[in-house]
């Protein structure tokens, strides 16, 4: 890559914590977000989830705005960790008109529709308006909050909406076409998506365990994430100091399967090749893998085998926060990328709950140690992959390493 | 960074109008009714009958466009696909949803959840013609299109692709129809019908002979003022080397609602006053992603350089006999804009 591209801000909201403080005291404390089902009323209640711990009602209060039934969830989950990234990278009030959102989400505002759609027939403009709420609306409804960005886009392609959204945005910054843009996603469980994956029979009665020769399935969960990237200059000229750098990226497709990944993992072993050769770096320079890892037995064996053509037999320290998050789909990329920053930041290996037996030829992925040696961790490399083969790939790396 | 010149070498489209054909500037459809289905080309000389049975129509209308531009240019993958679509496969996200509330979220079958993604449509796309290259899907409304032709245009200038195939997808059902309508967005008096659209244009940076106009400039922005937008028009059209003077013609989305027009007029009566205004909608009806259907008639236009007497805006009385640019104005409840700048090579 030419220029650096910089993050400069970074915001969180999961079921581990609200806010980059509390989700990093529940990594380090091997502190998994995965509980019954306690906000979401689904007749399927046997299934954990990964709910962020607080209600709509509650969120609503914590951010000072009236009760509105058109709020939804995704919304109001996007506006705290939004909120969080912007404050850390100064961006406020007119700063924002240079600011460009672009935002990831495919729920997006079903939860409302559902709560009010045995009345459509006859509802009224109001409930109409709730009907019709579409990932567009749900990223304006996010922004709105904060003042006019620039410009506002919404990406999605299932799973990696949010890292697609971070490679979107830097692309504008290469582009010249912004110097500033902030990037993630945020879905909310929906009883359309639980029940959509429970037809396909890949949700976990259990806690989820990704990369385990006995896993069987995913959990679900729900959660927001934003990152600030701009260009060096842009952060020297607002005094913006920089968190680490986005090195690398690749986005590529499995060409495979509407909901299955490939047995050789073609999609993720292109976006991950991408993305290296991109940041000009060698497999052996990336201390740290943050999986896509569902826990379903199709994406863990797929993963595995893409990982070993990236990495041959030196594979490096590889786990999947999902067992942490539960699978947060649309947000999950920047989601994850949060967390591999606060991994290199505090030099921890985030672990990989609930793993105890290897998969045929499978991986060992990094399991809880409390206390554990500090990790220096220079170069990560986070995956996401997406329904359709949608597979994509980041690089982070440290600033102050030569890039 | 350098410009690369892109240019449109190809466009498709199933609409209201005759599919897969530019009948529509001899000859247009007329309707009279508030929504109007496309008009479905016969499927199974495009696709497998036993593959076709399993998709819904946006499906259909998708692959199809897209196989028929790059039989059209000889391209057996392109680099990179980027599509638009602001509600997806609503027909299964509908049938899904109704399932699951009549039935309590008890017996449901997978089939309409799997096609059920926004990006259900760009992956058939990858899937299909077997392309492994970058593949990603924008739903952001009215301007899912643009945003969706933005990140052609990078993918195209970062030099990721030489290729890329572009669409604009969507599908429409009665019940969701009657939903858009009592928010006032459709299906009011004097308003041209609520529509389907299936559009696909591939992309190059090539100098294909055949090809119908310069993809000259793609500018999004949110809640400008006339100032903001008057700069970035003038800072696109500096920099595909142009003047507000080589804007031969602009074409709005003009379509009958009153609130709608207005912000077109605004806009063009500050920036362009004295070049002949277009419409499209009254074409190819309403539709989040209509503006797809609007730029592919723009490059159809220029290719042929001539405009049909019905594509004027009635208001203004200029016509011209010879294009050069054109530019495309697309608008969102009046803060979100889009501005796309086409040129005959």
């Amino acid at each position: 890559m030419t220029e650096p591209i910089l993050v400069t801000g970074a915001g969180i909201v999961s079921a581990i914590g609200i806010g980059k403080e509390e989700t990093l005291a529940s990594l380090l404390a091997g502190r998994t977000g995965i509980r019954p089902m306690k906000y979401l009323h689904s007749c399927h209640s046997e299934l954990p989830v990964g709910e962020v711990q607080l209600s709509n009602e509650e969120m609503m209060r914590r951010m000072g705005v009236d009760a509105d039934p058109g709020l939804t969830r995704t919304a109001l989950m996007g506006r705290i960790a939004l909120g969080e990234a912007l404050e850390q990278a100064g961006l406020e009030g007119k700063a924002l008109r240079k600011v460009h959102l672009i935002s990831a989400t495919t729920v997006g505002g079903m939860d409302r529709r559902e709560a009010f759609h045995a009345q459509e027939k006859s509802c009224d403009r109001q409930h109409a308006m709730i009907a019709v709420h579409n990932c567009g609306d749900s990223t304006e409804m996010i922004a709105r909050h904060f003042g006019e960005f620039a410009s506002l886009s919404t990406v999605s392609t299932a799973c990696s909406s949010a890292t697609n959204a971070i490679i979107t945005g830097a692309n504008m910054l290469r582009c010249g076409l912004a110097d500033v843009v902030v990037c993630g996603g945020s879905e909310s469980l929906s009883l359309f998506h639980l029940n959509g994956f429970n037809t396909l029979m890949i949700l976990d009665q259990q806690p989820c365990r990704p990369f385990d020769r006995d896993r069987a399935g995913l959990n679900l969960g729900e959660g927001a994430a934003y990152i600030v990237l701009e260009t060096a200059a842009s952060a020297s000229r607002r005094g913006a100091r920089p968190l680490c750098r986005l090195s690398g990226y690749g986005n590529a497709c499995d060409a495979f399967h509407q909901t299955a990944s490939s047995d050789n993992g073609e999609g993720a072993f292109r976006a991950m090749d991408e993305a290296l050769r991109m940041a000009g770096l060698k497999p052996a320079d990336i201390q740290y893998v943050n999986a896509h890892g569902t826990g379903t037995p199709n994406n863990d064996e797929s993963e595995t085998h893409a990982l070993r053509r990236v990495f041959g037999s030196e594979l490096p320290p590889v786990s999947s926060t999902k067992s942490f998050t539960g699978h947060t789909t649309s947000a999950s990329g920047s989601i994850e990328a949060v967390i591999c920053m606060l991994a290199m930041q505090h030099r921890f290996l985030p672990a990989n709950m609930n793993w105890t037996t290897p998969m045929d030829n499978g991986i060992t992925p990094v399991t809880y140690v409390p206390d554990a040696a500090p990790a220096e961790l220079t170069h990560v490399l986070s995956n996401a992959f997406g329904f359709g083969g949608n597979d994509s790939a980041l690089i982070l790396s440290k600033c102050d390493c030569q890039p | 960074m350098n410009r690369k010149k892109i240019y449109i070498q190809a466009a498709e489209q199933i609409s209201m109008q005759q599919p897969l054909s530019e009948e529509w500037m001899t000859a247009p459809a007329a309707y009279e009714e508030p929504l109007v289905k496309a008009v479905n080309p016969v499927f199974r000389d495009y696709l497998p009958a036993n593959e076709a049975r399993r998709m819904g129509n946006i499906m259909k209308r998708a692959l199809v466009t897209a196989l028929k531009v790059l039989a059209d240019t000889g391209t057996e993958h392109p680099d990179a696909i980027v599509t638009g679509t602001s509600l997806g496969c609503l027909d299964y996200t509908e049938r899904f949803l109704d399932a699951m509330v009549e039935n309590g979220e008890q017996t449901l079958s997978p089939t309409f959840f799997m096609q059920s993604t926004h990006n259900t449509v760009g992956s058939a796309l990858g899937i299909y013609t077997k392309t492994h290259g970058y593949n990603v899907t924008y739903s952001h409304g009215c301007v899912s299109f643009e945003l969706s032709l933005l990140d052609a245009w990078m993918q195209l200038q970062t030099g990721n692709a030489q290729t890329t195939l572009v669409g604009g997808h969507d599908e429409m059902v009665e019940s969701y129809f009657d939903l858009l309508r009592k928010t006032g967005y459709v299906g009011q008096p004097g308003m041209v019908p609520c529509s389907e659209v299936a559009m696909s244009m591939l992309l190059t940076t090539g100098s294909g002979k055949d090809r119908l106009c310069e993809l000259a400039g793609i500018r999004l922005c949110n809640s400008p003022t006339m100032t903001d937008i008057q700069a970035l028009t003038d800072e696109m059209l500096a920099e595909a080397g142009m003047e507000r003077a080589a804007v031969s013609a602009v074409m709005t989305g003009i379509n009958g609602h009153p609130d709608n027009d207005q912000c077109y007029r605004e806009v063009a009566d500050a920036l362009f006053p004295d070049v002949p205004l277009l419409r499209y909608k009254h074409l190819f009806g309403e539709n989040h992603t209509v503006s797809a259907l609007g730029t592919y008639a723009a490059a159809q236009l220029l290719k042929q350089n001539s405009i049909p007497t019905f594509m004027y805006d009635e208001r203004r009385p200029q016509r011209c006999d010879s294009l050069s640019g054109l530019l495309l104005i697309n608008q969102m409840k009046g803060r979100e804009y889009a501005f796309t700048l086409l040129r005959r090579p």
